[in-house]
């Protein structure tokens, strides 16, 4: 088959490669119909991402039919629609049980690799090099999905290929940013970040009975999207003083809850940005966080801040401000499976609508240029979609 | 920080234990028979050694190290406490004497049953010794968490997560050959 495989920082191909093909009796394997670049591929292409290896193919966020399945699988079959969370979750074990599936002990054959790092690993994730698991990736024809019972999700008739795509992560994500803010009613939501997750968050935050959402971010497309699609109050932060026009939309209180959809890759303006960008570029820190801290300044007495966009491992974090404003700090790699009958239904009843992220369409052969126009937000690409 | 230089932060010239813990979703007993299941110990070990079962009581192991090095043993099952913990030694003749021990403990609430995994290393001394080092550095403390996660997933789940043989871009027959 043809898949999209990086080769090296900054070397995607798209090359010949075997079929995958069933390994454990509890996988099925899936005709790709619809695979969608991610900012955090974007960390894996620069070589930010350690233990990636030459030839991993690429894409974690995706939807299918299945055209194969294990000899232990029971509740779905061949000819299925399914989307499939980027996260692999076995459904058996202890963080399984207590939903928190991108937790599992039970999917990442790399453990020793990331527990030297993290304490303890995390599930495997498709594609996102092989300390998180090292499954190859979803960017081509086919791709195999372990557990399939518990991570292939059937799609409704009333809900879209491009609709489903994103239940993958993008929306999942933004929806578990947006539970984390344990929103009333009068709440007022910031989202640091107007790409795909940050825009979920703000539908979701809305689903959840937000009083008020805010976006910011700096590319006019994107604060377009969020007024457009999200139902957003935007803020430019390379124009506006971000902390005063908040305090202007909330009385002078802050915002009740503040999600970071930005993570490492976030700018900041001014020299805090050359020192943190430099360091980024030496390795001595892969995070950049200028939205988080800001966020942190930001945000109401006894708020709650979601993070949501993904760091590597910060070695400075403004701990004063969480203590002396009381503020309660929720994060998590998406836990698809425990949201995606909710999102599903959501779709299906129009209340949330992630098909118009899809703004560009390629070929599988044409994904090393998707993947240029993604990243350098060409044509205000929101998201690239490969269609195998 | 490089895994060699974990090892030998953790592991002196004299110390050569190497304990893990792992809690298990399942009642002693169960996974008390499941360890003694002769399919069992070369599958959860597979990623470093191969082992093959004798009988009921004895396997035989054999690590390849690096320029074609290999270390191998006879071990023995010298104690067997169902439910509760299990012990095995190595054979006269073994490469690196060693002796190891599988302990079970029920785990509070719904966690199921703790485990610990002990792997002592009896260095003769003298040249031989230095082979310990070297094995050790062939077996940090990560594998030994390894094997202990490959016994978890094939108890939770009657599998173990493998990417053997799924496609990737870097050889000619384009496949993973890995654990």
């Amino acid at each position: 088959m043809r898949a999209l495989c990086w080769n090296g920082v900054n070397d995607l191909r798209v090359e010949s490669v075997a079929d995958p093909a069933l390994l454990n009796p509890h996988d099925a394997i899936i005709k790709v119909r619809l695979t969608t670049t991610c900012g955090s591929d974007l960390h894996v292409i620069d070589g930010l991402i350690p233990t990636m290896r030459e030839g991993d193919i690429l894409g974690h966020e995706f939807m299918g039919e299945v055209v194969e399945v294990g000899s232990a699988v029971r509740n779905i079959r061949r000819g299925d629609r399914v989307v499939v969370p980027s996260f692999i979750s076995c459904g058996s074990c202890w963080y399984c049980q207590h939903e928190l599936p991108s937790c599992c002990d039970n999917t990442n054959p790399h453990w020793e690799q990331g527990e030297p790092v993290l304490g303890h690993a995390t599930a495997g994730i498709y594609a996102y090099s092989h300390a998180f698991g090292g499954y190859a990736g979803s960017h081509a024809e086919y791709v195999r999905v372990p557990f399939a019972d518990n991570d292939c999700f059937v799609v409704p008739e009333s809900v879209s290929d491009e609709q489903a795509l994103f239940l993958s992560d993008a929306a999942p994500t933004g929806y578990m940013g947006a539970d984390f803010c344990n929103i009333h009613p009068g709440d007022t939501v910031a989202v640091w970040g107007c790409g795909g997750v940050g825009l979920m968050a703000m539908q979701s935050a809305w689903l959840m009975g937000a009083h008020q959402v805010i976006g910011i971010d700096r590319f006019p497309e994107r604060l377009a999207m969020a007024r457009e699609h999200a139902g957003a109050i935007t803020l430019d932060y390379s124009k506006a003083d971000i902390h005063e026009a908040l305090l202007e939309l909330t009385g002078g209180r802050g915002p009740d809850s503040c999600i970071d959809a930005v993570g490492m890759e976030a700018r900041g303006e001014g020299l805090s940005q050359v020192y943190d960008r430099t360091k980024q570029l030496l390795h001595l820190e892969t995070d950049v966080g200028a939205a988080l801290r800001q966020a942190l300044y930001s945000c109401r007495k006894g708020g709650n801040i979601s993070i949501l966009g993904v760091y590597g491992v910060m070695d400075k974090f403004p701990l004063g401000l969480m203590i002396n404003k009381s503020l309660t700090i929720r994060t998590a790699q998406q836990h698809g499976q425990r949201y995606m009958s909710r999102l599903l239904s959501h779709v299906a009843k129009g209340e949330l609508n992630p098909a118009f992220m899809a703004t560009h369409r390629f070929s599988l052969e044409d994904a090393p240029r998707g993947y240029e126009m993604f990243k350098h937000k060409e044509d205000g690409c929101l998201r690239a979609v490969f269609a195998p | 920080m490089s895994k060699k230089a974990q090892a030998t932060g953790t592991h002196s010239a004299h110390e050569t234990q190497l304990r893990r813990w792992i809690t298990v979703g399942k009642p002693a007993d169960q996974l008390y028979a499941l360890w003694r299941d002769p399919a069992t110990l070369p599958q959860i070990m597979a990623h470093f050694a191969e082992v093959t079962v004798i009988n009921e009581t004895e396997a035989d192991w054999l690590i390849k190290g690096p320029l074609k090095k290999s270390y191998r043993w006879r071990s023995r099952i010298v104690e067997e406490q169902p439910g509760v913990a299990i012990a095995w030694e190595s054979l006269e003749g073994a490469s690196v004497p060693n002796e190891g021990m599988l302990q079970f403990r029920p785990a509070p609430g719904e966690w199921g049953t703790e485990l610990t995994l002990t792997m002592r290393f009896n260095p003769p001394g003298g040249a031989i010794g230095k082979k310990v080092t070297a094995l050790l550095d062939l077996f940090p403390k990560e594998q030994l968490s390894k094997a202990l996660h490959r016994f978890k997933s094939l108890a939770e789940t009657g599998e173990i997560p493998t990417l053997d043989g799924q496609p990737a871009g870097r050889h000619s027959e384009r496949k993973d050959e890995e654990a």
